[in-house]
């Protein structure tokens, strides 16, 4: 196999690279013990362009290595794109990569069929709003690339975060990353910051450090949501009040439109029956569960 | 100038039918007629962008077969005045001056008697069907701030057109129906409304007003997204939970405030106004009216005495 001084390359030359990130442990753990075993595929020009092997590329600066094996095509710049596209394809490609691919192919000018059948292989819809979001994301800075790929974010994820504005979707990222989050957690709490951002034209930010996604989502709904929020504590408090013992459950809607609430009672023997109804006798004479039906007619104290 | 294609549909399966409804929320019991499906006015809170999946407009003007539908479900009740209307998929008015579709309905309901036809709209332009009128004929319009109609209901006519409307209806022989929904929440918004309501009672005959629906905004969950991505500051100014019925209102306690202070005013300009809520709960109308209402059935035997009210034995 023929090898090349990786200076004879123009590394920094990324037309074709659509693979995000570079970085790859075990690949440079690989590289490292055994060399480089594929050639990387360059084009054919002066200085060689990199058509494929952007890792391997990028490990190889990184480990010091002087020469690379390669091979060289003589293609134009579509195939070639299509080329370093097709290369990946088979191991999956994550959606900034797909953003990346797409990114690159209107740039050369692909017809729109062109464009559509290899989004289709891509397993991209290509609908206006989502070429729009893939656009965008490829050319999104990179701690936004990072945390998709990190959290393996859906698109509408990915689409709004993109709502919000460099500084601040960087501050939420940053947020995100101290805490354990999932896909649907990461919905809920975007929803809310962009309700909140909508609601009072910015994003208070500073004031959302937080152990939990559980924790900071009880901060933002109390922002965006203080009626809720009120009643929620109002319920609480009543809760601790009546200091319900184990085997009585008392349910309510957990946003107060249903006019009912319901009792549970898990009981062994009889006894077990007598005390919760006594139990119950006295809180309704205490007027604490009067004070729950209020919360759920909407009588706010 | 109606930018969605305007197609004509042979008409299928059940045009008449009854209004949905959700689940545990009162229901008046209004029978809709699919007459077009599909709106041109495009307010920015419309949830036929959710029921509705094409962009185009369909009509139907196969009337045979809607007057044998209407024939049929007029037998089939015998408790109740039935009231029908088309302002369910579309607004009933904004392409009839060019369609000409109501008129055979109208001659229709005036012919048979038996039941009420409503014709629900924000499209205020009614001369054409000005001297086909009859006391069937029920001229409604659904009422907003002007701030609202320049925000959210920018290809509706304004609300003085309306009012006026409503009024040259109300000349016209007709009784009128005003529909305050959606109401927003907005900064402001009762202040608006306090004028709103000022005006009604200034520009129109509140004796010939046969009902007014109080409905405060509400939405299914997809539309809540777009209001976020589009930036929707009037709509989701308020404060919204998700009810039994998936959709998006406001939060309870706030929905009895806002009633509350509009079913005040209106009812001091008229007490006898017929003041309803649509798709409410049961303990909303308790709250604000005073009024124990279990079912639809309570709702919709309330709207017998007030057309009986009105009609006395011609229905």
């Amino acid at each position: 196999m023929n090898s090349l001084p990786i200076d004879r390359i123009n590394t920094h030359d990324k037309r074709f690279c659509i693979t995000y990130p570079l970085e790859d442990a075990s690949l440079c753990a690989s590289i490292q013990k055994i060399g480089i075993i594929l050639p990387v595929i360059l084009l054919d020009t002066s200085p060689f362009i990199a058509v494929t092997g952007f890792k391997r590329l990028e490990i190889a600066r990184q480990l010091g290595l002087r020469e690379v094996p390669f091979i060289t095509v003589d293609i134009t710049e579509q195939k070639a794109l299509l080329f370093a596209i097709h290369d990946n394809i088979q191991r999956g490609l994550n959606l900034v990569e797909k953003a990346h691919a797409l990114e690159r192919m209107l740039h050369l000018g692909f017809s729109p069929e062109e464009l559509s059948d290899t989004l289709n292989i891509l397993g991209v819809n290509s609908h206006e709003k989502i070429i729009k979001a893939l656009v965008e994301l490829a050319s999104a800075e990179d701690s936004l690339k990072h945390f998709a790929v990190a959290h393996n974010l859906s698109l509408k994820n990915i689409q709004r975060l993109l709502r919000f504005e460099v500084n601040e979707r960087s501050s939420i990222i940053d947020l995100l990353s101290t805490i354990h989050v999932t896909e649907s957690t990461i919905r809920e709490i975007l929803e809310i910051f962009s309700l909140i951002k909508l609601k009072n034209d910015a994003l208070p930010l500073d004031i959302f450090p937080s152990a939990s996604s559980q924790e900071l989502l009880k901060k933002l709904k109390a922002i965006a949501y203080p009626i809720l929020s009120s009643l929620h504590e109002q319920l609480h408090d009543l809760r601790r009040t009546s200091a319900l013992p184990p085997n009585i459950d008392i349910k309510v809607d957990p946003f107060f439109e249903k006019e009912y609430i319901d009792i549970g009672i898990r009981a062994n023997n009889e006894e077990d029956i007598y005390q919760a109804l006594e139990k119950l006798h006295r809180l309704t004479d205490e007027r604490i569960i009067r004070r729950i039906f209020d919360l759920t007619k909407g009588n706010l104290r | 100038m109606i930018s969605q294609k305007v197609t004509f549909v042979e008409a299928r399966g059940n045009i008449v039918r009854d209004c949905p409804g959700t689940k545990n929320h009162i229901c008046c019991g209004y029978k809709t007629i699919d007459l077009v499906e599909g709106c041109i006015l495009s307010c920015s809170y419309c949830i036929l962008k959710s029921y509705i999946n094409s962009p185009d407009i369909k009509i139907t003007r196969d009337y045979d077969y809607i007057f044998s539908q209407l024939n049929v479900a007029m037998e089939k009740e015998k408790n109740h005045i039935m009231r029908f209307g088309t302002g369910e998929l579309s607004d009933s008015l904004a392409l009839d001056q060019r369609f000409d579709l109501n008129r055979p309905l109208i001659q229709f309901f005036g012919e048979k008697k038996k039941a009420l036809f409503e014709l629900k709209s924000k499209w205020a332009y009614i001369e054409h069907i000005r001297d086909f009128l009859n006391p069937y004929i029920i001229i409604s319009f659904s009422l907003a701030p002007q701030s609202i109609i320049n925000k959210e209901e920018k290809k509706t006519s304004p609300l003085y057109k309306r009012l006026k409307a409503a009024r040259r209806a109300q000349d016209a022989g007709c009784f009128v129906g005003l529909h305050f929904d959606p109401i927003i929440i907005y900064p402001g918004f009762e202040k608006d409304y306090e004028y709103l309501i000022h005006d009604v009672g200034r520009i129109l005959d509140l004796e010939r007003v046969i009902w007014v629906s109080l409905g405060l905004l509400r939405f299914p969950p997809r539309l809540f997204e777009e209001f976020l991505e589009k930036r929707r500051k009037n709509l989701l100014f308020g404060e919204f939970i998700r009810g039994e019925d998936g959709k998006y209102r406001y939060i309870k306690s706030e929905r009895i405030k806002i009633y509350t202070m509009l079913y005040n005013q209106l009812k001091s300009k008229l007490d006898s106004l017929f003041v309803y809520f649509c798709m409410e709960r049961s303990d909303v109308w308790k709250a604000v009216t005073g009024i124990n209402l279990d079912n639809n059935e309570g709702l919709i035997k309330l709207f017998d005495k007030r057309i009986h009210d009105l009609y006395g034995g011609a229905l």
